[in-house]
């Protein structure tokens, strides 16, 4: 590296090393499983709401999806024609109902390897020394409802045309960034955890009754995913905010901005 | 290392001005920062890319092989290449895990009489007709005396102790009930008509199953004999402390809280013990063998 560094040419591009292989690996393995779990985990959680309506006098659902699929078929244009309108949104996003057996088999293969995932993302984030900027530290409360002010006022920022400095903090997270991804990682793990304890309320059921029971250990579950979602929508948005270097640096490892240590602003 | 990158690390007047932050026990470390030629970086950004995307291929046709039929059709791919060979693995490799969990000495939880809940009948279409409770038989073969048995009702709660127990049913679909059972352990009907020494399953059928347009549909279950050893196992003939419903399976179901609903079979009327694993209603259906939980 000394001999390479020696022999380039004075305008040489300055990198800082951001993630590791294992960690850049598992992030995207991660993508493709947490949505093979949400898609077979709602077919699952289908075969057995757990929020329902007392039946509504018209139609005789007690189901929000059932009703969502109804009001989409009667209001959005071009869907008039479906056939089965409470089914719309079942057999839209997802496996569709009736189709359990399907769905566990690919909720336990995904479950599977998202378990093996996560030890692999911690290797990495051991080897390659990430886990100390992870922490969170004193000062984050107050960093992080700093930054959440400038993301908030973003929209407003835009119409009305205002350049703005978004706040600089000394580290490669913002943050607001260190509290999101020093958590999800703690609920990926309590996933699991809420996992096991309603696959075998039996065998392991010192777990479900930890968690409340069978029937809260599901409620649980359930909430969680709705954490990884709530999760990947401004993470997703905000990584195109940022831009160009951070998309990069998750698949090459490095970044270019090697003078703000390779920190972002966003995601 | 060069010695611009020590530069780089001694000019933290580089640094726009950031706000002041405490450090955390283990403070982070400064960033290793290597300094390359830009047909290096383009070079590598080239080959990370490329990579990445076969992977994202290579891992995007595996798990678009995977998906059920239907929901492939869904999406128009119908000529998509169909191989279910992980979504099988992964299953087995469920199973195992559950035999592994399963232990003989591990009793299920308790509960008491106040926290029964309303149990539902969830025959899978029709419930059947009353008429064959009166000439009702439970016949037993694979047994040691390579005889067949056959025993009414009346034979079974005279002849063997019977137990209360109030565990939790575990739906496969994710909804249970809480219920009270009273009938015999299946252990005890071991002891009593010994299997064949070869034997490590029961075959249980029940001959009057429907389906949901209410025609004949055999219903039956694997068990391995582990389970069916286990004290929480039984023949129950009871349910709330009055004998069994048409709903609930009269006038013999099994009983066994440590797997899935559906292999607690309802109106039981034979069992055979055999050597090799046999067939299962819901796991011909894609379900899981064992149904540990």
């Amino acid at each position: 590296m000394a001999s390479r560094a020696e022999t380039s040419p004075p305008h040489g591009v300055r990198l800082a090393r951001k993630h590791h292989l294992l960690v850049r690996v598992s992030h995207w393995l991660n993508v493709l499983l947490l949505a093979g779990l949400i898609v077979s985990g709602i077919s699952i959680y289908w075969a057995s709401p757990i929020y329902r309506h007392s039946p509504d006098p018209q139609t005789g659902n007690t189901d929000y999806f059932a009703d969502a699929g109804l009001w989409l078929c009667a209001h959005v244009p071009l869907m008039h024609g479906y056939v089965s309108p409470p089914d719309w949104i079942y057999n839209h996003f997802s496996l569709g109902p009736y189709m359990l057996a399907a769905a566990m088999r690919l909720h336990w293969c995904c479950a599977y390897l998202f378990m093996l995932n996560g030890v692999m993302y911690l290797a990495g984030l051991w080897l390659g020394g990430e886990w100390r900027s992870l922490l969170p530290r004193a000062s984050d409360g107050r960093g992080a409802l700093i930054m959440a002010k400038y993301y908030l006022s973003a929209p407003f920022a835009l119409l009305s045309r205002r350049r703005r400095v978004p706040p600089q903090f000394n580290s490669k997270y913002n943050p607001l960034q260190r509290m999101a991804y020093f958590s999800i990682p703690i609920a990926g793990w309590l996933s699991v955890v809420t996992g096991w304890a309603i696959h075998k309320p039996m065998q392991l059921s010192w777990l479900a009754a930890l968690l409340g029971g069978f029937d809260r250990a599901r409620v649980w579950h359930f909430w969680l995913m709705c954490l990884f979602i709530t999760f990947v929508v401004p993470h997703v948005i905000l990584v195109f905010a940022d831009g160009w270097d951070t998309v990069r640096s998750m698949i090459t490892g490095w970044s270019k901005r090697s003078e703000t240590r390779g920190q972002s602003h966003e995601p | 290392m060069s010695p611009d990158e020590n530069d780089a690390q001694s000019k933290p007047a580089k640094v726009s001005p950031a706000r002041s932050e405490s450090r955390g026990v283990f403070p982070e470390r400064r960033p290793e920062i290597i300094e390359v030629t830009p047909q290096d970086v383009r070079r590598w950004t080239r080959r990370d890319f490329l990579t990445f995307g076969a992977g994202a291929v290579v891992a995007l046709g595996v798990a678009a092989s995977q998906l059920p039929p239907s929901t492939l059709q869904r999406l128009g791919l119908k000529f998509w290449p169909r191989n279910q060979w992980l979504l099988n693995k992964a299953q087995r490799v469920d199973d195992d895990v559950a035999e592994l969990l399963y232990s003989s000495n591990r009793l299920v939880p308790t509960h008491t009489k106040s926290q029964i809940t309303p149990l539902r009948n969830n025959y899978n279409g029709a419930t059947p007709d009353p008429g064959y409770i009166p000439g009702w038989r439970l016949t037993l073969d694979g047994l040691s005396s390579g005889l067949t048995a056959a025993l009414d009702i009346r034979n079974l709660l005279n002849r063997f102790q019977i137990h209360d127990q109030i565990t939790r049913l575990v739906c496969v679909e994710g909804w249970s009930a809480i219920a009270w059972w009273s009938g015999l352990r299946f252990e005890n009907l071991l002891q009593a008509y010994p299997p064949d020494s070869q034997a490590k399953w029961a075959f249980i059928e029940s001959s009057v199953n429907l389906d949901p347009n209410g025609n004949t549909d055999p219903y039956y279950v694997s068990l391995d004999l582990l389970t069916a050893r286990h004290p929480q196992t039984l023949l129950a003939t009871h349910y709330n402390g009055q004998p069994l419903t048409v709903e609930h399976g009269a006038p013999l179901r099994l009983i066994a809280p440590m797997k899935f609903g559906l292999k607690n079979i309802k109106a039981i009327t034979r069992i055979t013990y055999v050597k090799d694993e046999p067939k299962d209603y819901w796991a011909e259906r894609g379900y899981s063998r064992y149904d540990g939980i």
